[in-house]
């Protein structure tokens, strides 16, 4: 046998490039948007800073709901459980045992994470779309809890009445800086992973599981992760939200409509990318303050976007846009440039 | 004797879910797909049943002859519009069509019929009972707990004995496998939704007579049948009316205990069952 013959290879100079001037662009926007969230006391009336919050929460609700779909292939019909639960938690720490109410919205948290892990483990033994409705039960499962449950009050519940205590300008200074660092933890968090080595993980994980598992991928592990992460990020939305609300029942708490508007903003604005939750999630803001008085006729309207978008244009507006121009917002790709040319 | 009692109603109750569960039996089966408005296609049956009914003076019975055939022919035209297009290995495309179906049904309904809790009048079935041993047994449930029973003994049946039920049973061992000895699975797809599209033309007639139904009604049944089937074991049908009766009979006695617990006794069950024996009670464990 002879040697096969063996060109030394070397390994070609490039550079690795993972920004783009749009993306720059982007950023920038982003940034001086999160200032003015968080500066919205010096320049918003008391309904504005309202109905930011809102939307600031729908942002969060869905980017949570599109990691889960979106990378983790994990299709939740239930994360409003967190949000209700992070939701009560906070009220429990707060008035029932006066605690600063700035501070459980943080404490609040160890609540989803706490029930995310049993339920995770319980849930992925149901296969695909099983898994999707017993995320359905485990919400039904904590509103039937919260409406026997003495120390939540039961069927009546909440008031957040400690709240009295702070001045209107107080308040809105802490809705402000919550807003400013919810979107930070869940879109600039989300953003820092895909761009991180886990994120390549994630994009191989969302094309093809069998062959991301094959590459080295911890499917098993990244899911279970992703899914308390997001678990995390719903409760933080959920206990901001009540907050905001002031009061907390079973039935507002565990409310289905918040899994339908996550799967509306993500499928309409484009599923796994950034980008579409907030095209998503604007487009839904300003149809809700547009076309909510129609009500039902409205909810009819939704739901066969949604059936169309599944259908027709499974990649949404974001996935038509990025086909025709290639200027990402926020850019996770590594583009390799021969440094010569 | 109460909990006797509670155990009799429990297994008459199983027989109304186990109407809802054998279609998700079916279509989970042949085509990996959970549709999402399983519940509402119920609820929009019995609303239908009942407008028939007011409009034409009809009794129960006409009423299921006019619905089954109505039935059949609303799941054939789902698979066909819908389901066909979102067939295959990634769960997210049939999950999020069937749910955006599911919102739309709900607000069309609402529109169409008002909030109001409505129920087909029986002339009289509904309130028929008969003593046995000391228990006083409603006629009503014990005709649906009949129903059940024959229709999960045909669907067992068809599915074993019938042309039809070995190429439904090929497309579901594996598709393609199955087009190559001549089966189109896309009209095994429409017959099997179709068919199970058509059980629940019964189990939307035994709903409005049992009780009532509301627009907002169809997800809760999504859920019972969901449960049974899990609780039951993937993969049989009679594992899917067993699941029945254990939900029937966990929600019997938890309402005997606490009015505000007998739903939860059922999601509980369910949990428990999940995590101790997630095949289900009569599946088969996964190698």
């Amino acid at each position: 046998m002879s040697a096969i013959p063996y060109a030394a290879t070397e390994v070609p100079e490039v550079l690795v490039q993972r920004q783009t001037r749009s993306g720059r662009i982007a950023m920038t926007l982003a940034v001086l948007a999160m200032i003015g969230v968080a500066a919205m006391p010096w320049w918003a009336s008391t309904g504005t800073i309202r109905s930011v919050l809102v939307l600031c929460c729908y942002i969060a609700v869905a980017q949570m709901w599109n990691l889960l779909a979106g990378y983790a292939g994990l299709v939740s019909v239930g994360q409003h459980a967190f949000m209700g639960a992070a939701g009560y938690a906070l009220f429990v720490l707060a008035q029932t045992y006066g605690i600063n109410p700035f501070v459980a919205v943080f404490l609040s948290l160890l609540v989803p994470t706490a029930l995310a892990v049993p339920i995770y483990l319980l849930l992925h033994r149901l296969d695909g779309p099983y898994f999707s409705i017993g995320t359905w039960v485990v919400a039904e499962v904590f509103r039937l809890t919260a409406s026997n449950l003495p120390l939540v009050n039961s069927g009546a519940g909440m008031s957040l009445r400690v709240m009295k205590d702070y001045s209107a300008f107080e308040r809105n200074v802490a809705m402000s800086l919550l807003c400013a660092g919810m979107l930070l933890v869940t879109l600039g968090g989300s953003y820092w992973l895909l761009r991180s080595r886990f994120g390549l993980a994630l994009i191989a994980m969302r094309d093809n599981p069998v062959a991301a598992a094959s590459q080295g991928v911890n499917v098993v592990k990244l899911r279970f992760l992703i899914y308390v992460a997001s678990a995390v990020g719903c409760g933080l939305a959920g206990a901001i939200y009540f907050m905001a609300q002031l009061r907390i029942t079973p039935g507002s708490a565990f409310d289905p409509m918040w899994a339908n508007v996550a799967i509306f903003i993500v499928m309409v604005g484009g599923i796994g990318s950034i980008e579409g939750v907030l095209i998503g999630s604007l487009i839904f803001f300003i149809a809700d303050r547009w076309f909510g008085e129609y009500g039902a006729t409205y909810f009819v309207v939704l739901g066969l976007m949604t059936l169309m978008v599944a259908l027709y244009a499974r990649t949404g507006i974001w996935g038509l846009i990025s086909k025709r121009w290639d200027a990402p917002w926020f850019p996770i790709r590594r583009k390799l440039v021969d440094p010569k040319h | 004797m109460e909990w006797f009692d509670a155990l009799v109603q429990g297994i008459l109750l199983g027989g109304m879910y186990a109407q809802y569960a054998l279609g998700m039996a079916l279509m989970f089966g042949v085509m990996r797909i959970v549709n999402i408005s399983h519940g509402d296609l119920v609820i929009l049956l019995s609303l239908i049943g009942i407008s028939i009914a007011t409009a034409w003076g009809l009794g129960p019975l006409p009423v299921l002859i006019v619905l089954v055939p109505l039935a059949v022919l609303m799941g054939w035209v789902l698979q066909k519009a819908v389901l066909n297009r979102v067939v295959g290995s990634d769960p997210l495309p049939s999950l999020i069509a069937t749910f955006g179906l599911s919102i739309a049904l709900q607000n069309l309904m609402l529109q169409i019929w008002s909030a109001n809790s409505r129920s087909l009048p029986g002339h009289g079935i509904e309130s028929q009972s008969i003593e046995i041993g000391g228990i006083y047994i409603g006629l009503l449930p014990l005709i649906v707990l009949a129903v059940a029973t024959g229709l999960t003994w045909g669907l067992d049946l068809t599915l074993k004995r019938t042309r039809f039920g070995r190429a439904l049973r090929a497309a579901s061992a594996d598709v393609e496998a199955a087009a190559m000895t001549g089966i189109n699975p896309r009209a095994v797809y429409a017959m099997a939704t179709a068919a199970a599209v058509g059980i629940l033309g019964f189990a939307a007639v035994f709903q409005a007579l049992r009780s009532t139904v509301a627009p907002a009604d169809g997800p809760a049944q999504l859920i019972y049948a969901f449960e049974a089937v899990i609780i039951g074991g993937m993969g049989t049908v009679w594992g899917a009316f067993a699941g029945s009766m254990v939900l029937g009979i966990s929600q019997a006695i938890g309402f005997r205990i606490d009015p505000g617990f007998g739903v939860l006794a059922g999601h509980i069950v369910f949990l428990i069952v999940l995590a101790t024996r997630p095949q289900g009670l009569f599946g088969k464990a996964l190698s």
